[in-house]
């Protein structure tokens, strides 16, 4: 535990440090240029770019959050169970057509730039966060239910007093995964003229710079780490609450 | 008092209970048993409505359950079941709060009511209140279960087999400490199991069902005395039925004049046990002591012995 903060703490230390001041860390980098070419990304803030991308992904995420969650509780009701199959032939859909393909098509709808990237992730991130408020909301317990029902709650209090809060720690882990993937199919959104950390790695590679390019991949990698740490400790931290171990939170 | 009028469910061609019909007095408790199967306990979710019943109706006190809005009769409808079902997300304290909250009693009332809940079941509220389900042993998440069930003192507490899940140590202690505190709260209890044991310990009345239909209802006494037909008898156990009736018999009930060795023996106590003491000790008789301890007669093996069989 010890071990796994303070490698936690130099990673968050060393992602400010970098994205505040990149040319601090020229040295590193100078090796992998030659002819005298830029070691340090050049073509605009990489604070910006690396909040552009955050905001981006958050974005999406909420949005797909909302969507995928309200439809898993939909199709769990008896009323809704009929439309189980569709919600998740289409779900699955958006998670198999791949985000390219996507931005190809939205980009003569909506224009360049945020939009087509956000429609792309969004679809893309459906799934983890639908099948996971379907685990969440099926595992919990018959019993649990029954006494529920026997004291008296209706099917609202019933949803947001016992199944949601028993599904929390299984839905934060579909968003979890939904945010990792997104962080890295962002940087694609450059291609389309997004504003994000794709630019650097795409810079990178129209200028044959490896520096550029792995500046860009590393931000992102950190990001996407340090994410993924942080949103697994709520969800431990929740599933600790309920008495179950981590390891049963696919 | 709870009437049951001619219950009946099925479930497309299969019935699974059939035109039952009991009443269930002010604070007692009625035990409803039968092999697994027999449709107990879509009778017991029947009376809260958990289950439509096809035909025939619940009064309570006279009132038709189908005229109160379901939630509001679970409300008034104290409910425990096997597992207990309480809330793993939510404290000891959350969970026996749970009616009261959906009641909307004040924040105050509902402490002081899980307090003394907490203290009626001996658990410490210090200890307990802020531990999760999880957290307790089986006999406590039973107790919890419980609580939870008597928190907006409800005047029906519907049981179905409570103590199914506890080994037979704790399950006697669990049910001496539910019979202390009905006859302390006078709740009108009706309680499902297959455990013929527990039926005669808890039961004023008894309600033995069988592939869906009520076979009879009865106090322990009259099962044992007049079956009413040969599965009934078998039920009750053939073999047991001497001890059952002694275990049913007060020593009062076989109070003979004159003195005896020995330590005494209350009045209160069962034929079975004071059988057990003369048998242990090698005695023929006992001396009996009332409640303040003053020596009022005594009682012998071959008195106990003559309530031991049907009277003629
Ligand atoms: N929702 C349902 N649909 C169809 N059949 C049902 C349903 N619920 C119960 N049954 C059937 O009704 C019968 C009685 O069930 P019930 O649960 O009341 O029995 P029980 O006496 O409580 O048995 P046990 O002692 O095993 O708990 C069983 O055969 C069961 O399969
Ligand atoms: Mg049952």
């Amino acid at each position: 535990m010890k071990v796994a903060s303070v490698l936690r703490l130099t990673a968050v230390v060393l992602l400010v440090l970098f994205i505040a001041m990149p040319q601090a860390f020229a040295f590193l980098f100078e090796p992998l240029t030659d002819n005298r070419a830029p070691a340090i990304y050049n073509q605009g803030s990489l604070l910006f770019l690396t909040l552009q991308h955050l905001r981006t992904v958050a974005l999406a995420t909420l949005a797909s959050t909302v969507l995928a969650v309200a439809l898993g509780i939909f199709v769990t009701r008896p009323s809704g169970a009929e439309f189980l199959p569709l919600s998740r032939s289409l779900v699955n859909i958006g998670q198999t057509f791949p985000p390219i393909a996507v931005l190809a098509i939205a980009v003569p709808l909506v224009g360049f730039g945020e939009k087509p990237t956000f429609i792309a992730l969004f679809l893309y991130g459906l799934l983890p966060i639908f099948e996971n408020t379907l685990t969440g909301l099926t595992q919990v317990s018959p019993q649990t239910l029954e006494a529920a029902r026997g004291m008296g709650m209706n099917a609202r209090q019933r949803l947001f007093q016992v199944e949601l809060p028993l599904a929390f720690p299984v839905i934060l882990a579909g968003i979890r995964l939904s945010v990792i993937i997104s962080l890295g199919t962002a940087t694609i959104g450059s291609t389309v003229a997004a504003k994000g950390l794709g630019e650097v790695i795409i810079a990178g590679l129209q200028s044959n710079n490896i520096a550029f390019v792995l500046q860009g991949g590393l931000v992102v990698a950190l990001l996407a780490i340090l994410i993924h740490d942080g949103l697994g400790l709520i969800e431990r931290f929740a599933a600790r609450k309920l008495g179950r171990s981590t390891d049963e939170v696919p | 008092m709870i009437e049951i009028d001619h219950l009946t469910k099925r479930y497309g061609a299969t019935t699974v209970v059939d035109d039952v019909s009991f009443q269930v007095e002010e604070g007692t408790i009625t035990v409803v048993v039968g092999t697994s199967g027999a449709g107990k306990s879509t009778l017991l979710r029947m009376i809260n409505r958990l289950v439509e019943p096809t035909a025939g109706r619940v009064l309570i006190d006279g009132e038709d359950t189908r005229s109160i809005p379901e939630d509001e009769l679970r409300h008034r409808i104290g409910y425990v079941i096997q597992g207990y079902g309480l809330f793993p997300h939510r404290t000891v304290a959350a969970n026996i709060a749970t009616v009261p909250r959906l009641l909307g009693w004040d924040r105050k009332k509902i402490a002081q009511r899980v307090e003394e809940l907490l203290d009626l079941f001996q658990l410490d509220p210090a200890e307990f209140a802020q531990k999760f389900p999880h957290e307790l042993s089986g006999g406590q998440q039973q107790r919890v279960g419980v609580a939870r069930a008597l928190a907006a003192r409800p005047a029906l507490l519907l049981m179905d087999e409570p103590f199914g899940a506890l080994d037979a140590v704790i399950r006697s202690k669990a049910q001496d400490d539910l019979l202390a505190i009905q006859r302390r709260l006078g709740t009108t209890i009706v309680l499902v199991t297959h455990d013929m044991n527990e039926a005669f310990h808890l039961g004023d009345r008894i309600a033995v069902m069988d592939q869906a239909r009520l076979l009879q209802h009865a106090t322990p006494a009259e099962l044992l005395m007049h079956p009413a037909d040969e599965f009934v008898e078998r039920l009750v156990g053939t073999a047991e039925r001497p001890f059952r009736l002694l275990t049913l018999t007060k020593v009062q009930d076989a109070l003979e004049p004159g003195s005896a060795e020995g330590e005494p023996i209350t009045a209160s106590e069962s034929l079975h046990d004071a059988l057990s003491r003369l048998m242990w000790s090698g005695r023929k008789a006992l001396p009996v002591a009332d409640a303040s301890g003053a020596i009022i007669g005594k009682v012998s093996v071959g008195g106990i012995l003559g309530h031991g069989r049907p009277l003629p």
